[in-house]
């Protein structure tokens, strides 16, 4: 569907772009900010993708402190069934 | 930035295996996992070994290694913390309180190195036994 843009669509663009640029032009501080915030965030993304593997092991609700097992690949579901595996043997 | 990371980094440190824990580890028939400091209340934790044969032929061989004579529901002895296929007394300390499940051809191996663990390992089991029964009941 095709969208055509109205006059008052295209004002608007060119005083946002026109905005953007004289932030940039005149602002030198506003510019700074912003590479600060993206830098802030990119810090935040590894962090993340670092620290994943590690809340297993420190994840509270699991009811345990740690546990270690002969399989050397296991996923998040075997570490939910050998919990179960606790579990099931206690309930019976 | 690299504090929280060295934290995680010492909290998520190897777990010391136990030899029971490393007797069985190498067996390609079996799954053996160590939770050390299983919670079973506020205050007492335990560590546990859990043995989980990946076929009847590994849990029929596992049954007579330690020397499981039933073949039904639950059986549980409490066993010499070197040889946990030895059942000793139940006031010895420290051992292994040994469950086998048949069903799930799972045994679990929780350390007991004070009265206080197993009166509240008992204490759990019964909890968990009144909750299922619960669970039953509200089934029906």
């Amino acid at each position: 569907m095709e969208h055509k843009m109205t006059f008052d669509d295209l004002w608007e663009q060119e005083e946002r772009q026109a905005l953007k640029k004289r932030l940039l032009h005149e602002y030198p501080a506003w510019k700074r900010h912003r590479a600060r915030r993206r830098a802030l965030a990119a810090i935040a993304l590894m962090a993340v993708v670092v620290l994943a593997p590690f809340t297993i092991h420190l994840s509270p609700s699991r009811g345990y402190d740690s546990v270690c097992c002969n399989r050397t690949t296991f996923p998040e579901s075997h570490w939910v069934d050998l919990s179960a595996a606790i579990l099931t043997i206690q309930t019976i | 930035m690299l504090l929280p990371l060295l934290v995680l980094v010492a909290c998520s440190r190897e777990v010391e295996e136990t030899p029971l824990y490393r007797q069985y580890a190498s067996r390609a028939d079996l799954t053996v996992a160590q939770v050390a400091g299983f919670q079973l209340n506020d205050s007492v934790k335990v560590d546990v070994v859990i043995l989980v044969a990946d076929d009847s032929v590994a849990w029929q061989s596992l049954k007579e290694e330690l020397d499981i004579r039933t073949s039904e529901g639950v059986t549980s002895w409490m066993g010499n913390i070197d040889h946990p296929q030895q059942r000793v007394k139940r006031s010895e300390r420290p051992a292994w309180r040994a469950m086998a499940v048949h069903g799930d051809m799972t045994v679990a191996f929780y350390r007991m190195d004070d009265n206080m663990q197993y009166e509240a390992l008992v204490d759990y089991q019964m909890e968990n036994i009144k909750r299922s029964e619960t669970d039953k009941k509200e089934l029906k």
